[in-house]
């Protein structure tokens, strides 16, 4: 890694993003913490550190057993716990993933990030790294 | 608001590229929450405002999730409208009760949803939206102050807990008033139209009212969140806005009224000192009035001064009109505020109106005349426990060279002023008075 003169891509996970942790902020609250969103958001993409970031949807569906016959639709007890989300960076490591997660303006109310380096290359042979990788993995 | 409301994106446009962007608006969240609010009625009626409540709401929050992880979209406006009609949809889906309302109320729903970009929700509707939420906010049959906190929170999007701060109560107290509100809404059978014929002059004007009264809720120099309170009047001008730009709503009094907002605002940020203390007009620096406001201002005394009427909203606003256009404190133009305030007493005869004519009197004819002005106000004893009175009577005595008769009328003025802004500044005037009474002798 101290050898990589390259950027490594990581992803922040997003836990407990709401939308219960907003539901008691002001109009005004929100718009602040949109603003904060958007400038902490801004900053990393034009400097080409984030590459991209998707909420994920709050129903989910959970497949497990030997032969996956064991199908749970939610709600789950602990939903706190859910990935709400995620932002794919581009950094020097994990020192500096850390540095921008700890920056998140969405701590304040509760948000947790989890901070996980992406694997250079899956088993399909894909890089993780430089171009659209999530496009590539979905083709047969 | 944003002006581009007109052509949504397409329904699963992604999030904005990160090279371009997107700004939120001043207020958004506040301003959409009552634009939805007047959407969402008219689909499901006056007396499901609460459940319109919740889906605003709830689109809210769902936009506030994506738009952390993904940026806000290009119009978010729309994005949230189309969130929230598909939530309406889907929780009348899940009521269909037995009565014949909903399957009506859903093929409605599928007619008036966006299916392309064309067939969106418009302007014009839009517009006509918020008028009617507002005729229903100001609706006779609800109290006056039930109205200001009701338009508060149904067309400014301010939360309980702002309007209770605003109004230095608890947010219990304000959302026992709301549910009451609405209980009066439901018994009363308001309906979400605009008002026609006869009626229609006499709920513009209790909409003036309300939106007179929400103005100097913000107004009041109380102690509190003063950049809270400014927002009831920035709110009062944008509903005051809304209403006169309407067809329905335009009328000479209602320009006057906005026009007297605009001159009143416009002075908001020489008001206070750097420590939050009150000053006095004519130790304001007028460099800092806003001149747009002002401008503003005029441009809608100009549109009340077409036709005959003339009402006490354009008196005020002339007053204020004169000290906004005066160079500076001395070049007032004071003879035409003592006319202003002389119609204004024929048409309003209240013994305030009297006392600020009073002050009017001093400047043109010396604080003596003033001082005998008070002195005739009819009914005078009804102001006796107001503050003012004697505040305006220290003023005038201190300026008659009467230091020690000052002085008492400031202690008295000190004992009656409930707030501290105003405390302050009379103690201000006391100490002055103290002193020179003493340095006279």
């Amino acid at each position: 890694m101290e050898t990589h003169p390259a950027a490594l891509p990581f992803l922040l996970l997003f836990r407990n993003s709401g939308p219960e942790t907003h539901q008691h902020l002001s109009p005004e609250q929100r718009q602040q913490l949109m603003v904060r969103w958007n400038a902490w958001y801004d900053r990393l993409a034009a400097a080409g550190k984030a590459v991209e970031g998707q909420p994920l949807e709050l129903e989910r569906r959970v497949v497990s057993g030997p032969r996956g016959e064991r199908v749970t639709d939610g709600p789950f007890a602990e939903t706190k716990e859910a990935i709400g989300g995620y932002v794919k960076l581009m950094v020097s490591g994990i020192e500096e993933a850390t540095e921008i997660a700890q920056q998140h303006p969405g701590l304040p109310y509760g948000l947790s990030i989890e901070i996980r380096e992406m694997a250079f290359s899956c088993h399909l042979g894909v890089t993780a790294g430089h171009g659209a990788p999530a496009e590539r993995a979905t083709s047969p | 608001m944003a002006a581009d409301n007109v052509s949504p994106p397409p329904p699963d446009t992604p999030a904005a590229p990160a090279s371009q962007p997107t700004q939120l608006v001043e207020h958004f969240f506040r301003h959409e929450t009552g634009r939805l609010h007047g959407a969402l009625v008219r689909l499901l009626g006056v007396h499901n405002l609460s459940l319109a409540e919740d889906i605003a709401q709830e689109a809210m929050l769902r936009a506030l999730r994506t738009w952390s992880m993904g940026g806000v979209p290009p119009n978010p406006s729309a994005w949230i409208t189309r969130v929230a009609m598909n939530l309406a949809k889907d929780m009348l889906r899940h009521q269909r009760m037995s009565g014949t309302k909903q399957p009506a109320l859903i093929t409605h729903f599928e007619q008036i949803l966006p299916q392309s970009p064309a067939a969106s929700i418009n302007e014009w509707e839009i517009r006509d939206d918020a008028l009617r939420l507002m005729f229903v906010c100001c609706h006779p049959a609800i109290a006056p102050d039930a109205q200001v906190v009701l338009a508060l929170k149904v067309m400014g999007g301010f939360s309980t807990g702002e309007i209770a701060r605003a109004f230095l109560t608890s947010e219990a107290a304000i959302e026992k008033q709301l549910t009451r509100t609405k209980q009066r809404i439901k018994e009363a059978g308001i309906g979400f139209d605009l008002p026609e014929g006869e009626d229609l002059a006499v709920r513009v004007d209790g909409v003036l009212a309300a939106l007179y009264l929400l103005f100097n809720e913000g107004y009041k120099a109380s102690a509190g969140d003063r950049l809270l309170r400014e927002e009831l009047c920035a709110e009062a001008i944008r509903l005051a806005s809304l209403l006169v730009e309407h067809p329905v709503g335009r009328t000479p009094r209602g320009n006057a009224l906005l026009a007297l907002m605009l001159f009143t605002a416009a002075r908001f940020p020489s008001r206070v000192d750097e420590q939050g203390d009150l000053l006095r007009l004519d130790d304001q620096d007028r460099s800092k009035w806003n001149r747009t406001m002002i401008d503003r201002g005029l441009v809608h005394l100009f549109q009340a001064a077409q036709g005959t009427e003339v009402s006490e909203y354009h008196l005020q606003a002339g007053i204020a009109a004169c000290h906004c256009l005066a160079r500076d404190h001395a070049s007032t133009d004071w003879a035409r505020i003592l006319r202003h305030y002389d119609e204004l007493y024929r048409l309003k005869p209240s013994p305030i109106v009297a006392l600020n004519r009073a002050v009017a009197v001093a400047y043109l004819q010396g604080p003596e005349a003033g001082l005998r002005a008070v002195d005739e106000i009819p009914q005078r004893d009804r102001l006796d426990s107001h503050y003012l009175l004697h505040a305006v009577v220290g003023e005038l005595r201190w300026r008659a060279k009467d230091h020690r008769g000052a002085a008492e009328s400031f202690r008295r003025a000190l004992q009656l002023a409930k707030v501290g802004p105003e405390q302050l500044y009379i103690t201000r005037m006391l100490e002055r008075a103290v002193v020179q009474g003493n340095d006279v002798g």
